[in-house]
């Protein structure tokens, strides 16, 4: 402790002096980070705005530091307006001064846009609202080039209490009773680190700032230096203060040029200012602080290896013990620690440690700083409590997933890290938590990964990330980095087999555990963890060479084509399509679909959620095109010229004629096989003829792709029931493909669907199918939030009905298809959300109405989809007259069949081979996997029929894609025509009758939009 | 890659006795920082320019080459006019950052590591630039060009190399 100095008296009165001369009202332009994006002429713009508008004076600009949402840069506030002003160029200051500075008003289009409206103020913006900014208070407000405007913020106001009043024991008692954990994620606690240094033997010790921020996806340290270095200054001289240190480094990377200028310049001015060197402020104490800039190796993160660089030596790590507080820098005592840590102590010891540890979990005190990135609205950096769940941190902060596609997981801790899934969306994050789940803290990395990221890819990422960054000290990282590379690489090349799981664990754990520093210790457990959240994508990769995400190169021509189930060639017919060439366009569709009609109608065009086009603005409107094309070519339809069918002797029987059925009899036609469908229902079509309503998929446009089924000399058999499976056989057929349909209804508790009034859902659309649905239906609600659901609202409606579906959750956790909730919601139907049924209320032996209950979201479950529960209570009634049951459709196994089945009542098969469990019969579509989308069935009747083929000692081989083009039209950075937006029939026509209510696209409108097409498989071809 | 011997008469040895000179006394603690002045000076790291560090140092060659070697930052082959580094962090991985290298590999015709034989540019991955916000995100010379897809990442060195500047920033 230290008597109150000349020097410090001096420095209190500048600091009062710098408050006193704040500025009354300020622009601030962050100049860091946002300078990439212009904000250096954003700052100029408005010099010479505000001079011409002799506003010089009276209005401060500053550039500042990082403000935090970075994915608005440049990012301007202005105060006391408390105004925030995202993405402006320089061509807008003339605006804001006029508007703003002059006139007291807002530019709208500025601001933060919110969910319905442009949200003007910092205190209003959910990204800052939902901080607690305590490290980062200052940054994005101060110069930080400047120390008076630090001071004025009450910059080193703690060190000189610390000083004045506080002795260094009782320094490291406070940061102990703070509960302050190390921020560069070991999380080791930081009072106990600088007892152990203080109480370590010898004179000369020393101190040191870990700024070799290396983690990608980690900018927590860089923004704090850049945008406040003095606070890293503050911590760091009473962290000497504490500890018994004289000399001090911090280690920048060198890729943080405006870092290591701004902390050069604050190390400067506070030498000048006395806060650093010899007597600091007048007093016995001395500290002197050096920057050695590191030069680029990712290992010299680690402690001992970042002493050997600060050394002058290569940056290899050495085992530990000694631990640094024994023996670190030249074999003296060494407190290390990184900057976010230094830059919480005037924090704690200015709020107060028993304040500060009110912050947080019970284990994990105070806040942190997070680098939020990936696919995510509002990247940037954000300060929050410990504890925070991830989905506020995603959601309501970052503003969610762009272009509304679903989130993932979430990167935590860089390369030493792992990947959090989706259901633990709702945990609360703190050390423990995250380790938990397989990741860790980390420094604060956070990258979210939405369904178009790989898993595999990922963990190929880090590993091949650590076996560039190993030292090559140790060999079992060295070696072992490599090895498990290696298999990755395979298997996101196709490559792998299944024993290269096993392998890769193995090699996992024996990294390490045998590996001498952090890096190979960690270096595995992105590859522990996605294997451990993630199994079933490195499966997919390695049995069925399929990528979820669409992201491997290896496995990937195009993302739109390995997305389709069928694997349509979609950026050759689309190019075909621009140029007017729709006979071939329909031929190299149907190379691998036969049902084009009906895909361009009713697929869920999975290509489309993969199009690269999305994120230059939107996908391609690729179903609307092919619906164009087959709209365009005239019937009949013939089988591609390149089949040259060979007729073999066998014969295979199908049973069920729906999307699976058919495309397997196709496609066996297409080695030549003969094929016979048995359907037992009057005509074909399957769940396209009795789950679709005819508004969606008319008759007429069914049986165009039945008939060019037929025609390729496929036999089909109606009102054809096969009991036995033995009498197939019997009949000469070698094999036997069942592509039955989920035709029943899942049954929901507490309602009979005996009962009058109150009906089952798949029943009502097969009756509406065969026009024997009731007419009177008066009231109606539905109950469900699938496609089944919102199908029988519609058809409801149709029927005369007035309709109201009623759903459990909220819109956003409906599986519906989006554009059937948006076209029933215009047609009048009502949609109840978070609505529980729980009985139906009968009297006289009618319906009379729906007893239900208000419902509340809660945690997330396996997928990530919040589940619902009641709230106690809120029991209500709607009155109706007709109730449907439609929460969902199931599979009525057949048992004499004497086929091995799934839990949920699915026949289980071999997901390679789609082989059951009797030999020569193969299922697909919703038999073999539950209620699946059109296309899915249709991929696995590809898939069987090619099984089949191989049974019969084919190579099970489609014919080669006929690639009939190689041009592309679309030109980057030109502008595009938008996405066309499909034409509905008017709600009036359309809700009285069955008749189609999307409109094909004008001709023109298909070609152009076909063009926008950026034919990434030609990329892919080059390569 | 191929690379012509430079000779010791080619470099102006002179500024490295001002380098060594700023460090005295010159400790082991000097040598990255010494090394790093160095390739200011020169771009890269001469072969003659280390003879003379390490003469003027007192310490072996071997010390000055063994740290070179080790770290990303230094070269030891001179470098292209212009350095494009095209960050691999894990934001600009899942936002496409393989193909706009894969693109801009393609377009100079050179690897990662590796200088066109005109000199005109030098390829170069890093682990992160830690502008994540702005990925996918290349760094050409210290002007950032984020939010990048691959044929505007091509334009923008079209633009660098047709005019030879820098242009403005990125949009």
């Amino acid at each position: 402790m230290s008597e109150i100095t000349a020097q410090i008296k001096e420095l209190r009165l500048r600091r009062s002096e710098a408050q006193t001369h704040k500025p009354k009202r300020a622009v601030r332009i962050c100049a860091t980070g946002c300078r990439a994006l212009g904000a250096l002429n954003v700052h100029s713009a408005f010099e010479k705005e505000l001079a011409s508008s002799g506003l010089t004076n009276a209005v401060a600009l500053i550039k500042t530091g990082c403000q935090g949402v970075c994915a608005g840069a440049p990012v301007i506030s202005i105060d006391p307006d408390g105004i925030v002003y995202v993405g402006a160029k320089p061509e807008d200051v003339a605006e804001i001064v006029r508007t703003t500075l002059i006139g007291g008003g807002v530019v709208d289009r500025l601001c933060f846009s919110g969910q319905n409206a442009p949200i003007p103020r910092r205190a209003d913006i959910p990204f800052f609202s939902a901080q607690k900014q305590i490290v980062l208070d200052r940054c994005g407000r101060i110069d930080p080039t400047d120390i008076e405007s630090a001071l004025a913020e009450g910059a080193y106001d703690v060190f000189d209490r610390v000083l004045t009043e506080m002795a260094p024991q009782s320094v490291i008692e406070k940061i102990t009773t703070s509960g302050l954990r190390g921020r560069g994620g070991a999380g080791f606690p930081t009072g106990l680190k600088w007892s152990l240094a203080r109480a370590a033997a010898g004179d000369i010790k020393y101190l040191v700032c870990n700024a070799d921020e290396g983690d990608p996806g980690a900018f927590m340290d860089r923004a704090v230096i850049e945008g406040d270095p003095h606070a890293l200054l503050e911590g760091m001289l009473i962290a000497a203060y504490a500890i018994g240190a004289r000399r001090g480094y911090v280690y920048v990377r060198a890729e943080y040029p405006i870092a290591i200028e701004h902390l050069g310049i604050a190390i400067k001015q506070a030498m000048k200012s006395g806060l650093l060197g010899e007597h600091i402020l007048g007093t016995t104490f001395d500290f002197d602080l050096e920057i050695k800039i590191g030069a680029g190796a990712f290992v010299c993160g680690e402690e001992t290896a970042l002493m050997a660089s600060i050394e002058g030596k290569r940056g290899q790590p050495r085992p530990r013990p000694p631990f640094p507080a024994q023996a670190g820098l030249w074999g003296k005592p060494t407190n290390i620690n990184n900057v976010e840590t230094y830059a919480n102590i005037p924090a704690i010891l200015g709020m107060g440690a028993e304040e500060y540890a009110k912050l947080g979990t019970e284990k994990s005190r105070g806040t942190k700083i997070f680098a939020l990135a990936g696919k995510v609205n509002h990247t940037g950096l954000v300060e929050v409590p410990m504890g925070i769940t991830l989905r506020q941190l995603v959601y309501e902060i970052g503003g969610g997933i762009p272009k509304g596609r679903a989130f993932k997981a979430a990167q935590m801790g860089g390369p030493s890290g792992g990947c959090v899934p989706a259901r633990y969306l709702d945990l609360p994050i703190d050390y423990e938590s995250v380790k938990e789940v397989g990741a860790i803290m980390g420094s604060g990395g956070l990258i979210i990964l939405d369904e178009n990221t790989c898993m595999v890819d990922i963990a190929r990422y880090f590993m091949d990330f650590c076996a560039k960054e190993s030292c090559g000290k140790c060999p079992p990282c060295r070696i072992g980095t490599t090895r498990m590379l290696e298999i990755l690489q395979r298997i996101c090349a196709g490559k792998g087999e299944l024993s290269d799981l096993d392998k890769l664990e193995a090699l996992a754990y024996q990294v390490k555990k045998n590996s001498l520093c952090g890096l190979g210790q960690t270096a595995a457990n992105p590859v522990l963890s996605t294997l451990r959240h993630f199994r079933e994508e490195y499966m997919e990769h390695i049995a069925l060479k399929q990528c979820r995400a669409s992201a491997c190169p290896g496995l990937v021509e195009s993302p739109c084509s390995h997305a389709c189930p069928a694997g349509v060639d979609v950026p050759d017919y689309l190019t075909l399509a621009a140029e007017d060439r729709y006979t071939e366009a329909l031929a190299v569709i149907q190379m691998r679909n036969p049902l084009v009609s009906v895909c361009g109608r009713v697929c869920d065009h999975p290509c489309e959620h993969r199009c690269r086009r999305t994120d230059i603005d939107e996908p391609l409107s690729i179903r609307d095109i092919k619906r164009h094309i087959t709209d365009t070519v005239a019937a009949p339809w013939r089988a591609p010229e390149q089949w040259t069918v060979s007729e073999t002797k066998q014969k295979v029987a199908v049973v069920g004629a729906g999307p699976a059925g058919l495309t397997c009899a196709y496609f066996l036609r297409s080695f030549g096989h003969s094929v016979t469908i048995f359907e037992s229902l009057p005509k074909a079509g399957g769940m396209l003829l009795v789950g679709i309503p005819r508004y969606r998929l008319p008759d007429d446009r069914l049986k165009l792709d039945i008939d060019f089924i037929l025609s390729t000399g496929v036999k089909l058999q109606l009102d054809s029931p096969v009991n036995r499976l033995e009498d197939l056989f019997d009949a000469g057929y070698g094999a036997v493909f069942l592509g039955v349909g989920a035709h029943e209804s899942t049954p929901l508790k507490g309602f009979d669907t005996t009962t009058p009034g109150v009906l089952d859902g798949v029943r009502f659309l097969r009756d509406a199918a065969f026009g024997q649905a009731p007419q009177k239906l008066g009231r109606t609600v539905v109950i469900g939030g699938g496609n089944v659901a919102i199908d029988a609202a519609r058809s409801a409606r149709r029927n005369g009905g007035e309709v109201t579906v009623v759903y459990r959750r909220t819109r956003a956790e409906m599986p519906a298809y989006t554009e059937e909730i948006e076209e029933a919601s215009a047609e009048g139907i009502k949609l109840e959300f978070l609505t529980q049924p729980v009985a139906a209320v009968i009297d006289k032996g009618h319906v009379t109405a729906l007893k239900c209950v208000r419902m509340e979201l809660g945690t997330a479950d396996e997928s990530g989809r919040r589940q619902s529960k009641p709230i106690a209570g809120s029991e209500f009634q709607i009155p109706c007259d007709t109730i449907i049951s439609a929460v969902g459709q199931k599979v009525a196994a057949n048992d004499a069949w004497g086929l091995r089945l799934n839990t949920d009542g699915t026949y289980e098969v071999d997901t390679v081979t789609l082989a059951t469990s009797r030999e020569r019969v193969f299922a697909g579509g919703d038999c073999a996997r539950g209620p699946a989308s059109v296309v899915q069935a249709i991929g696995d009747g590809q898939r069987a029929a090619c099984s089949i083929d191989r049974i019969f000692g084919g190579k099970g081989e489609l014919p080669d894609n006929l690639k009939l083009t190689q041009k592309r039209y679309a030109a980057e950075g030109e502008s595009a025509p938008p996405r066309p937006h499909a034409r509905l029939a008017g709600l009036v026509s359309r809700t009285a009758s069955f008749d189609e209510v999307v409109a094909t696209l004008g001709d023109v409108e298909a070609r152009s939009e076909a063009r926008r097409c950026l034919r990434c498989d030609l990329e892919h071809a080059c390569k | 890659m191929k690379t012509k011997a430079v000779e010791k008469h080619d470099v102006d040895l002179a500024p490295v006795a001002t380098i060594v000179a700023s460090y005295a006394p010159f400790t082991e603690g000097s040598i990255i920082s010494s090394l790093q002045d160095i390739q200011d000076r020169y771009g890269y790291l001469p072969r003659p320019a280390m003879d003379e560090l390490a003469r003027l140092s007192g310490m072996p060659v071997a010390k000055f080459y063994g740290v070179a070697t080790f770290y990303a930052q230094f070269h030891l082959e001179p470098h292209g006019k212009h350095t494009v580094r095209v960050c691999r962090g894990t934001a600009c991985h899942v936002r496409n950052a393989p193909q706009v290298l894969a693109k801009v590999s393609q377009h100079l015709g050179i690897e990662d590591g590796e200088t066109t034989p005109d000199m005109r540019f030098s390829l170069e991955t890093v682990a992160c630039l830690g502008t994540c916000f702005l990925s996918p995100v290349m760094l050409v010379d210290s002007q950032y060009f984020g939010r990048l897809t691959p044929d505007r990442a091509v334009k923008i060195l079209d633009a660098i190399d047709g005019k030879d500047a820098a242009g403005n920033t990125a949009d």
